[in-house]
C-alpha cells in the first residue's frame, strides 16, 4: 500500500460519521452518564432475568407469616415481608413491572405529544392556538393530581395507570417539540426542500422532524424516571394496580409504610430500588442532553 | 413565446404592524438559454420575486397581482399539488447559503435521490447512480463515496456544488440562482460561477441570477434588470447597461464599486441616504429623495419603464442621466462576455 493510500484509509477512518456518532463520542466521556448506564443495565437485566435470578416465586410463601418478619440475612437476602414472601424476589419482579410501566406510559405520552406538537408547530395559527391552550390547561393541574383524576375516571388497573401517567406527560412533549419545530420551520433547508417540490407532509416528517427530535429524545429518557415515580406514587396513595399479588415497588412501600419502625427493610429496599432506577435514568438523560445539545459542545 | 413570462408581479407581506409592498409590478421575459440578471440592494424585492414565482413565499407573504406564465400555465394561483410537480423539475432554485440550505441530519445521497425519485420515474438504485453522475458533473471528487456523507463534512464551495447538482438533477428548463456565490469566498465564487455558466450552456437552461454583486452580473448575464424598492428601474443588455447606465440609481451602483482600471486615488462614490421603507410608499419615483437629478415631476408622478436608445434598453426615470455625466464612458473594457 502506498503512503497516499494509507493516508486515505486513515482519513476515512477518522471521518466523523454523523450527529449520533458525535453525540456518542461525547456521551462516552461523561462519567456520570456511564454510571447511569451501569445502573440501568443492572435494572434491565434484573427485569429480564427476574425469573432466573430470583431464589423464590414472587408470591411464594418462603417463610412464616409474621408481624415482625425476619430482616436481611441468610437465605433471604433482603428479608421477608409479613406474608412471608422473599423481598429480594419481589423487588426483582418489581423491576419488570416498573420497566414495563415506564416504557408504555412514556410511549403513550411521546406518541400523543409528537402528533400534537408537530401539528401545532408546523401548521401554526389557530390549530397551534387550540392545541397549546389545551396543553396549558393540562399543565395548570399538578401532574400527579391529574393522574389521580384520570385513574379515578378510568378505573384502577395497570392499563389505566400507564395511560394516566402517559397522558400527564403529553403537554411536556408537545410543547418541547412545538418549540423545536418553530425554530426549524423557517430554516433555509426547509425552503430548499420546498423549492424542489417536496410536499408539506414530507417536509415535516422527513426534514423538520429529524432536526427537531433531539431534545424530545432527551425528555423521553427523563420522563421514564418520572413515570416510574408517578406510578409508585399512585400505588402509594392506593390507586395502584388492584391485584394484591403484583410486586409493584410503590405498592410495597405503601403496604409497609406503617411498619417502618419495626421492619425498616420492608420500606428501605423497594425505596432504594426506585431511587437507583430513576437516578440511573436521570443520569443517562442528562448525559444525552449534554451530548446532543450543540450549544454545550466543547 | 418566451419560456417564462412574468407580468406585473406584485407581492405584499401582511404583518401585524404593517403591510409591506415588497414587489410592485415587475415584468420580464426569459427565453430558453437566456441568462438574466436581477440586481439591487438588500430588501429591494429580488429574492421575494423568485420565491413568489415558485409559490414558496413565507406565510405572511402573498402574490397580490400579476401573472407568472410558464408556457401557457399561470403559476400564480396554481394549486400547490400542481406547483410541486413544476418546482424542482422544470424550475429549480439555488439558494444563498449552502451552509444552511442542506438538511444537516440527512446524508446528501438521501437528499439528492429524494428529488430524483420524486420527479422522475426512477427507482432507488437508478436515482443513486444518477446522483453519483450529477455530483461528478459538478466537480465533486470521489462522488460515489460521498453520497453517504452529511452536509457538515463538506466545505462551503462543495456544498454549493451539491446544491447545484440537486437543482439540475431533473434537467430543469429554468434555474433561479439567488445570490449563489455571496456566502463563498472569492476564488470559490469564480469556480461556482464558471460551473453554472457551463451547465446553463450545456443544458440550454434559462438562468435567472439574483445578486447584489455587479461583477457577478457582468460576468454571467446577457441581460440585466436593476431593481429598486420593489420595481425594475432599468433593464437592458448587460454591456449597454454597464457602459451607459441611464438611471441615476444604476449609475450610483456602478460608481460605488471599485474598478481595476480606475486611478488609485479615485474615491468610491456611495449613494447617499437609504432606500424607502416599503410600508409607506407614496406616489412619485422612489429614488427621488436620494437622486441629484430629481425634479418636482419625479416626486409627483411614478415613472414607468420606457425605451431609451433602442427597444432593448428601458429606464424608469423622468430625467435619465445625461451623456456628459457618465463616468468612464465609453469604456473599452469588456463588461460582459
Amino acid at each position: 500500500m502506498s503512503i497516499t493510500e494509507a493516508e486515505a484509509a486513515q482519513l476515512s477512518f477518522e471521518r466523523p460519521s454523523g450527529l449520533w456518532a458525535d453525540a456518542w463520542d461525547r456521551f462516552k466521556r461523561n462519567p456520570a452518564a456511564l454510571v447511569g448506564i451501569v445502573l440501568i443495565v443492572v435494572f434491565i437485566l434484573a427485569a429480564i432475568f427476574a425469573a432466573q435470578i430470583a431464589p423464590f416465586e414472587p408470591n411464594e410463601q418462603a417463610g412464616p407469616l409474621a408481624t415482625n418478619p425476619a430482616g436481611p440475612g441468610g437465605e433471604h437476602l433482603l428479608g421477608l415481608d409479613m406474608q412471608g414472601r422473599d423481598v429480594f424476589t419481589r423487588i426483582l419482579f418489581g423491576a419488570r413491572l416498573s420497566l414495563l410501566v415506564g416504557l408504555v406510559s412514556v410511549s403513550v405520552g411521546l406518541a400523543l405529544g409528537l402528533v400534537l406538537g408537530s401539528l401545532a408547530g408546523y401548521l401554526g395559527g389557530r390549530v397551534d392556538f387550540a392545541i397549546m391552550r389545551v396543553m396549558d390547561l393540562m399543565l395548570s393541574v399538578p401532574g400527579l393530581l391529574l393522574a389521580i383524576a384520570l385513574v379515578t375516571v378510568m378505573g384502577r388497573g395497570l392499563i389505566s395507570i400507564m395511560l394516566a401517567v402517559g397522558i400527564v406527560q403529553v403537554p411536556t412533549f408537545a410543547r418541547l417539540l412545538r418549540g423545536s419545530i418553530l425554530g426549524q420551520r423557517e430554516a433555509d433547508y426547509v425552503l430548499a426542500a420546498r423549492s424542489v417540490g417536496v410536499p408539506g407532509r414530507r417536509v415535516l416528517l422527513g426534514h423538520i422532524l429529524p432536526n427537531s427530535i433531539a431534545p424530545v429524545i432527551v425528555q423521553a429518557t427523563l420522563a421514564m424516571a418520572t413515570a416510574i415515580i408517578e406510578v409508585a406514587a399512585l400505588s402509594f396513595v392506593g390507586l395502584g394496580p388492584n391485584d394484591p399479588r403484583l410486586p409493584e415497588w410503590g405498592k410495597m412501600l405503601a403496604e409497609n409504610a406503617n411498619r417502618l419502625q419495626q421492619s425498616v427493610h420492608l420500606v428501605l429496599f423497594p425505596g432504594l430500588a426506585i431511587v437507583f432506577s430513576t437516578l440511573g435514568i436521570n443520569l443517562i438523560g442528562d448525559g444525552l442532553r449534554e451530548a446532543i445539545d450543540p450549544k454545550l459542545k466543547t | 413565446m418566451p419560456l417564462l413570462s412574468v407580468q406585473d408581479l406584485e407581492v405584499k407581506f401582511f404583518t401585524r404592524r404593517a403591510t409591506v409592498h415588497a414587489v410592485r409590478g415587475t415584468s420580464f421575459d426569459l427565453e430558453t438559454g437566456e441568462t438574466l440578471g436581477i440586481v439591487g440592494e438588500s430588501g429591494c424585492g429580488k429574492s421575494v420575486s423568485a420565491l413568489a414565482m415558485l409559490g414558496i413565499l413565507p406565510k405572511t407573504g402573498r402574490v397580490t397581482g400579476g401573472r407568472v406564465l410558464f408556457g401557457d400555465q399561470d403559476l400564480v394561483g396554481m394549486s400547490d399539488a400542481k406547483l410541486r410537480k413544476i418546482r424542482g423539475k422544470d424550475i429549480a432554485m439555488i439558494f444563498q447559503d449552502p451552509m444552511t440550505s442542506l438538511n444537516p441530519v440527512l446524508k446528501i445521497g438521501r437528499q439528492m435521490t429524494e428529488v430524483l425519485t420524486k420527479h422522475l420515474p426512477m427507482d432507488k438504485q437508478q436515482a443513486t447512480a444518477e446522483a453519483i453522475a450529477l455530483l461528478d458533473r459538478v466537480g465533486i471528487p470521489n462522488a460515489a463515496d460521498r453520497l453517504g456523507d452529511y452536509p457538515h463534512q463538506f466545505s462551503g464551495g462543495m456544498r454549493q456544488r451539491v446544491m447545484i447538482a440537486m437543482a439540475i438533477a431533473c434537467r430543469p428548463k429554468i434555474l433561479i440562482a439567488d445570490e449563489p456565490t455571496t456566502a463563498l469566498d472569492v476564488t470559490i465564487q469564480a469556480q461556482i460561477l464558471d460551473l453554472m455558466k457551463k451547465l446553463v450552456v450545456e443544458e440550454g437552461m434559462g438562468l435567472i441570477l439574483i445578486t447584489h454583486d455587479l461583477g457577478v452580473v457582468a460576468g454571467v448575464c446577457e441581460r440585466t434588470n436593476v431593481m429598486y424598492a420593489g420595481r425594475f428601474i432599468e433593464t437592458g443588455p448587460t454591456r449597454k447597461l454597464f457602459e451607459r447606465p441611464r438611471h441615476p440609481y444604476t449609475l450610483g451602483l456602478l460608481r460605488s464599486v471599485p474598478r481595476l482600471d480606475a486611478q488609485r486615488k479615485e474615491k468610491l462614490d456611495p449613494i447617499g441616504g437609504s432606500p424607502p421603507e416599503l410600508t409607506k410608499l407614496t406616489e412619485g419615483c422612489s429614488f427621488a429623495p436620494r437622486c441629484v437629478y430629481a425634479t418636482e415631476e419625479s416626486r409627483a408622478r411614478t415613472p414607468e419603464l420606457r425605451p431609451i436608445e433602442g427597444n432593448d434598453h428601458l429606464v424608469a426615470c423622468w430625467n435619465p442621466v445625461p451623456d456628459a455625466d457618465l463616468p468612464h464612458a465609453p469604456t473599452d473594457r469588456p463588461a460582459a462576455q
